[in-house]
């Protein structure tokens, strides 16, 4: 026997009433959401449908709904995560295919950045006030630009990443080269000498090849093409703000050849040209290489592999933007969009940037790396509050990985932020699943036999592109 | 409602245009005059329609002047006939009665003006809609045009008319004026000045939609100034779904000018938000002056019914985003589907005139007999997922189309589904199988010659095998994973009174593969057991290759066993409760989808992934060599029983007992950050319980201290109800201390031992950590473990929340490897992995 579905049709009663009430407290002038509660109603919910993340983030997202529903108290909404696969594809399949035709509900979405401008145009979800944003003033202003699309905006930004570059200070060292800290930045010129320099002498134990990336064909491949002609380009966006194709195929040439001089023999691992995130990591940790470029998350998992040997430091020439923003669906009714808003509002709010930060996410908000390592520190998240040195066995919440690197130099002030702020965004364009999939297609030919020339290439993909976005 | 292009179909225009009356003034019962203008509307517009292209000879039929009776049975032949589009055309004279509902009757050549509710010689408008949406109708979109006094009375009407939406929501409407509002009868030279603007616009050449037509009537109509009574500018309507950018008829296609620019998807009414609408009613207001904004204004006013006026913005615009096809499929049929859908999102049938894709497809797959349970039984927690159960995580996104392996599937869930008191996922499946794929015995060469290729029962050809080499070894993916392995396993079973003796014929070395590919691509890695190894798999893998090993596999010959079935793919149309908000748009796209799919694009994208015809002589498509190895004409067995297959899972799944499995919790206090929520260490494990049936034993042991104890009991070893072992999960804490892992792995291996020593039940250790302590993991006491581990026959999967934990060399990589058990890290898709791990070892929750 299963119990009859309760939880729905009370939910939808529950809903039914309120809107009935918030008439007449609108009439009235009183009364407050929580307190039109019919009794003994279950909490309303606010559902909050976000990818599984066990990418060793420390429950983090759960604990803020949690600190939420418990501001909230016995009476008031009721904030749920539900986990969507981890796969980003199933994730947008998913998301689209509900909202589109109501086979879930979900009032509130963790949307990857560039799925916004897609769901924005097809109205799945809504523009928000500055109910569901606290000192937007605050938000990197380069992240906050991918919660926007048509001028308005439509989500807040929840958790950011942005392309970083590790590399071996071992090798270095080895090697003899001028530097072997890197961490004020460097130029594609200088990581080819710096290369040059460990491919001269006698190579390190396993070390092949100077530098790997991910190249295979999937959102990495664009992800480093980007990088790649906002590089060579300056100011290059494939997209303007409306979705509007604003590229040419000089832009394109110049973007192909820089693509196609980062990525030759011998600086990067020839493999590289079929790895995802999980094989780059591994050839880096395996010592093939000597430089890595990949996401923050990564940082710690590195540094406790290599410890005083790893260095990181920002991408030369420009990064990518990753990550998540928070959006309320179309679909939900008004009061709760109202109840949503003011929930991304608190997830998204200086303390719980600064919980995200300490879990390893790169926060979103100038504030969290004001003061690193500094108080007051992340209340919302209680596993979170604790210092690294609280535990008598050295062990912590937080993963292990050094704030602080050479020459006082910081890691999430001094690097990861300043890698957020200068970064670039992918194209934004409602059509961006087509987009990237004619970029992964179109740069196949740099990666495969046949070998055409840059011009020859770059004009295929402004045709291609052409003929799929707008002028 | 989808953009809808009749061409070819069944087509019907009925134009009924009443020139004449019997009686008119002076008559007092009389309309008010004759309409010769009408005449020249019938000719006209018959003349724009043969020209249009739409209509084929024959299929326009015009009425002069009609009878009502005359007009009835015209229009219910029209509505029989009809399988495109039928056009219903009507100009003449007309009145509303009843000034509170306004119900529009159309005046036919008898009619008379008298007081009363009848009104002879008339049809009320409400009376055609009942004729339109007739059960008999077959027509897919109906078009009706009203020419006449308070045509646009009849939108309300429309709202207001009581029929299943699918035949209601067919009927769009274009009005010659808009409501409460008369026309004069214009010139007697020329036909009246709609009909005279709209075949104006009709014979524009090129393609002529709806949606186009449409405002370009408008605009006309406003340039000329035509007038309505009272002084009024006329103002044609339309009433058309406007939800769907797609919403659309094609009524002309002349070869003569260009097509006209595509037109701008409509904007949603209702989910429109009011910022942007504004921002479109400006530029609206800007092209086509106050008419547009005031009938944009009415549309957010109407539109909350979900039916508007149509609108018109009329710059073309970028595509739209398209509808999202969710399909889901069993994990051998992944690699074909995900290379057919790919197909179809680029193919033309996937494209609008305009260059635009309708849909995008994206295919996953999960366990079939997960999935079967799933929608059998867990329907509810997959729409509405609970932190205990969530389909939506642990299988995947809510399908649209499910294209299981057999039909039998279907039958399948429909029995589980019976026992519940409600489901919310209806299943439609198609009639035909997509293809076919009989299910073989692929023996590498040198074996293969001793073998008869087809004629025998699959027990004959194990024995034959067995013959032909003692060494060689059967092996076969899981039966909770594919459906070939299911119907592999039937054949296994046979009439064998105990299926652990079917098990037995079968090698495996810790768990069996989910897929046949995975099967396949995993033999090579060691040549003699690929040399020696006869699989049960799916034909189609011996032509379409499986991407791996292309140069050091062993080639292999299909035997075809004649009793057990093949696979027959078969389309399945989801339907979710609520999930109807673009039903229309959705099954369109749905249909397109199959359409395609069991047509010429998808049999060739099929018949290069090696399947064959699904009906007659079962011949592989698009070949006519057979490749080696391969049978030309295979004789399929029976078809697929489900009642047999549930059978032949449950006997599978006894086979392997009840089985026990031991988790072991890293709680020292590295885990503190990782403890709390669904990915924290108790949390994961929680996630896996539902593997665990109530005949399984299992434990949990807290794993802390160094020297001395190694761990503490979180839960005691022995059976459980769900509920207490997740609250005993729940009360477990991190403890500020560090842990020894290699000693609490060889305690384990220890306990297990002792356990597993009188019966063959499936075991398993579970050790999950965060690999703070793997400094205590490393020479001798790593190669005690690694010792220990290798001969145990304990699989040993070793979970790492640390995302590199598994890399190459790690100790829990070496770990898992000498147990035979998998490693798992935060890499990968941890939960569900680990799920089907214990899953494995477990006989599931009742």
């Amino acid at each position: 026997m299963r119990a009859p579905r309760g939880g729905r049709r009370v939910r939808r009663l529950t809903a039914a009433a309120l809107a009935l009430l918030s008439l007449a407290a609108l009439a009235s002038c009183t009364g407050g959401d929580a307190r039109q509660q019919p009794p003994g109603a279950d909490p309303p919910r606010i559902v909050v449908a976000s990818g599984q993340d066990v990418t060793g983030k420390n429950g983090v997202r759960q604990q803020l709904i949690d600190a939420w529903n418990a501001r909230e108290g016995e009476h008031g909404h009721r904030a749920r995560l539900v986990e969507l696969p981890g796969s980003a594809d199933q994730q947008r399949s998913q998301l689209l295919g509900a909202l589109q035709s109501g086979s879930a509900e979900y009032d509130v979405v963790n949307l990857d950045v560039t799925w916004i401008p897609e769901f924005a145009a097809a109205g799945l979800i809504r523009p928000l006030t500055g109910a569901a944003v606290k000192e937007p003033a605050d938000i990197i202003p380069s992240v906050d630009a991918t919660s926007f699309w048509d001028g308005e905006r439509y989500a807040v930004p929840f958790n950011s990443d942005v392309g970083l570059l590790y590399y071996r200070k071992d090798h270095l060292r080895d090697a003899g080269a001028s530097r072997t800290e890197l961490s004020g930045g460097l130029t594609w010129g200088e990581l080819r000498d710096l290369i040059d320099a460990v491919n001269d002498r006698p190579k390190p134990p396993h070390y092949e090849d100077g530098w790997t990336t991910q190249l295979a064909a999937y959102e990495g491949r664009t992800v480093n093409a980007v990088e790649a002609f906002a590089s060579a380009v300056p100011g290059f966006e494939l997209t303007d703000d409306e979705g509007r194709y604003t590229a040419d195929v000089a832009q394109l040439t110049a973007g192909v050849t820089e693509l196609r001089e980062r990525t030759a023999p011998p600086y990067m691992l020839a493999e590289a040209s079929a790895s995802r995130e999980a094989e780059s990591l591994s050839a880096f940790a395996e010592g093939r290489t000597t430089f890595l470029r990949h996401w923050p998350y990564v940082y710690p998992v590195l540094y406790e592999r290599f410890a005083e040997d790893l260095g990181v430091t920002r991408l030369p020439g420009k990064a990518v933007l990753g990550g998540q923003n928070l959006a309320v669906t179309s679909s939900t009714s008004e009061q709760r969009a109202a109840k949503a808003a003011e929930l991304i509002a608190f997830l998204t709010d200086p303390d719980s940037e600064r919980c995200l930060l300490r879990a390893g996410f790169a926060a979103t908000r100038t504030s969290a790396y004001e003061d690193p390592g500094g108080s007051p520190e992340c209340r919302h998240a209680s596993a979170f509050t604790a210092s690294p040195s609280a535990s008598p066995t050295g062990e912590s919440a937080e993963l292990k990985a050094p704030d602080r690197l050479a020459d006082g130099v910081s890691y999430s002030r001094d690097v990861l932020f300043p890698a957020l702020r200068g970064a670039v965004q992918r194209p934004r364009t409602p059509q961006y699943g087509a987009v990237t999939r004619t970029l992964i297609t179109g740069l196949d030919a740099l990666y495969g036999p046949g070998r055409p020339g840059d011009a020859e290439v770059a004009e295929r993909l402004d045709e291609a592109l052409r003929k799929l976005l707008p002028d | 409602m989808s953009r809808f292009d009749p061409r070819g179909r069944r087509n019907r225009a009925l134009l009924v245009g009443v020139s004449e009356y019997d009686h008119t003034a002076p008559d007092p019962q009389g309309v008010s005059g004759q309409l010769p203008a009408v005449l020249h509307n019938r000719r006209t517009l018959e003349d724009a329609l043969h020209r249009g292209g739409v209509f084929r000879a024959g299929e326009i039929r015009v009425l002069a002047s009609p009878a009502p009776d005359d007009f009835t049975s015209e229009l219910r032949r029209a509505v029989r006939e009809t399988e495109g589009l039928l056009l219903l055309y009507f100009a003449g004279h007309a009145v509303v009665t009843d000034t509170s509902t306004h119900k529009l009757h159309l005046q036919m050549r008898t009619a008379r003006v008298v007081a009363g509710e009848e009104l002879p010689g008339a049809v009320s408008f409400a009376g055609v809609l009942g004729e339109l949406c007739a059960p008999e109708s077959r027509a897919e979109k109906v078009l009706v045009v009203l020419d006449c006094c308070y045509a646009g009375n009849a939108a309300a009407i429309w709202h207001r008319f009581e029929a299943p939406p699918e035949s209601k929501e067919k009927i769009l409407l274009l009005m010659s004026v808009q409501p409460n509002r008369c026309i004069l009868g214009g010139d007697a030279d020329v036909a009246t000045p709609f009909t005279r603007e709209l075949v104006h616009v009709l014979e524009a050449g090129g393609q002529v939609w709806l949606s186009t037509l449409y405002p370009a009537l408008k605009q006309r109509m406003a340039d000329a100034g035509y007038e309505a009574e009272d002084n009024d500018r006329q103002k044609p309507q339309a009433l058309a779904p406007p939800w769907n950018p797609d919403a659309d008829v094609l009524l002309a296609a002349s070869p003569v000018a260009p097509p006209p620019p595509p037109p701008p998807p409509p904007p949603r009414p209702g989910r429109t938000h009011p910022s942007r609408l504004r921002k479109r009613l400006r530029a609206a207001a800007d092209r086509l002056g106050r008419t547009a904004l005031t009938l944009l204004l009415a549309l957010v006013a109407t539109g909350a019914g979900g039916y508007g006026l149509f609108v018109l913005v009329g710059e073309p615009g970028p595509c739209p985003p398209s509808l999202e096809l969710r399909v889901l499929t069993d994990p051998d049929l992944e690699p074909a589907l995900r290379a057919a859908a790919d197909a179809y999102v680029a193919s033309a049938a996937n494209t609008t005139g305009d260059g635009c894709r309708r849909s995008g497809v994206t295919v996953n797959s999960a366990g079939a007999a997960g999935v079967v349970r799933a929608l059998g039984e867990r329907t509810d927690a997959w729409q509405q997922p609970r932190e205990d159960d969530n389909p939506q995580r642990d299988i995947g996104p809510q399908p649209d189309v499910w294209i299981p392996a057999t039909r039998a599937d279907v039958d399948r869930v429909t029995g589980v589904a019976a026992g519940e008191d409600r489901v919310f996922a209806r299943l439609e499946p198609a009639d035909e199988p997509l293809a076919y794929s009989p299910l073989v015995l692929a023996v590498p060469t040198a074996l293969g010659a001793r073998l008869e290729p087809t004629g025998q029962s699959l027990s004959e050809l194990v024995t034959a095998l067995e013959q032909a080499d003692a060494e060689a070894e059967l092996r076969r993916p899981d039966p909770e994973f594919t459906d070939a392995a299911l119907l592999a396993t039937m054949g296994l079973q046979g009439e064998r009174a105990d299926a652990r003796r079917a098990e037995q014929l079968v090698t495996r070395a810790g768990r069996p593969e989910p897929s046949a590919v995975r099967l396949l691509c995993t033999l090579p890695a060691d040549d003699a057991v690929d040399d020696r190894s006869a699989a049960l798999v799916p034909e189609f893998l011996l032509r379409s290759g499986i991407g791996c090993h292309p140069a050091t596999r062993a080639p292999r010959v299909a035997a075809y066993p004649d009793d057990v079935p093949g696979l027959e793919p078969a389309f399945v149309r989801v339907r979710w409760e609520d999930g109807d908000r673009d039903a229309e748009a959705r099954d369109d796209a749905v249909d397109r989808f199959r359409a395609w799919l069991t047509g010429e694009g998808g049999l060739a994208v099929l018949g290069e992934h090696g399947f064959r015809s699904a009906t007659g002589e079962r011949r592989l498509l698009g070949t006519r060599q057979v490749p080696d190895g391969l049978t030309a004409s295979v004789r399929p067995a029976g078809p697929a029983r489900p009642a047999d297959m549930d059978r032949a899972l449950e006997r599978y799944a006894n086979a392997h007992g009840p089985g026990r499995v031991l988790y072991l919790l890293d709680s020292s206090g590295s885990m503190a950050g990782r403890w709390d929520g669904d990915s924290g260490g108790p949390g994961i494990l929680k996630q896996t319980l539902p593997g665990l049936g109530g005949e399984d034993e299992y434990g949990v042991w807290a794993v802390h201290g160094v020297g001395g104890r190694t761990h503490t009991p979180l839960l005691r070893f022995g059976t459980h109800e769900r509920a207490g072992a997740e609250q005993a999960l729940d009360g477990g804490r991190w403890r500020d201390a560090e842990a020894d892992p290699a000693a609490a792995l060889l305690d384990a291996l220890e306990f297990m031992r002792e356990r597993g020593a009188d019966d063959e039940r499936p075991q398993l250790i579970v050790y999950l950590t965060d690999g703070e302590d793997d400094n205590r993991l490393t020479g001798r006491a790593l190669q005690d473990v690694l010792d220990r581990a290798a001969g145990a026959g304990v699989p040993l999967a070793m979970v790492s929340l640390n995302s590199s934990g598994c890399d190459q060399g790690r100790p829990a990589t070496r770990i898992a490897e000498a147990g035979r058990g998998r490693c798992l890290d935060a890499g990968d898709d941890l939960v569900p992995a680990l799920h089907d791990e214990v899953a494995r070892t477990g006989t599931g929750e009742e």
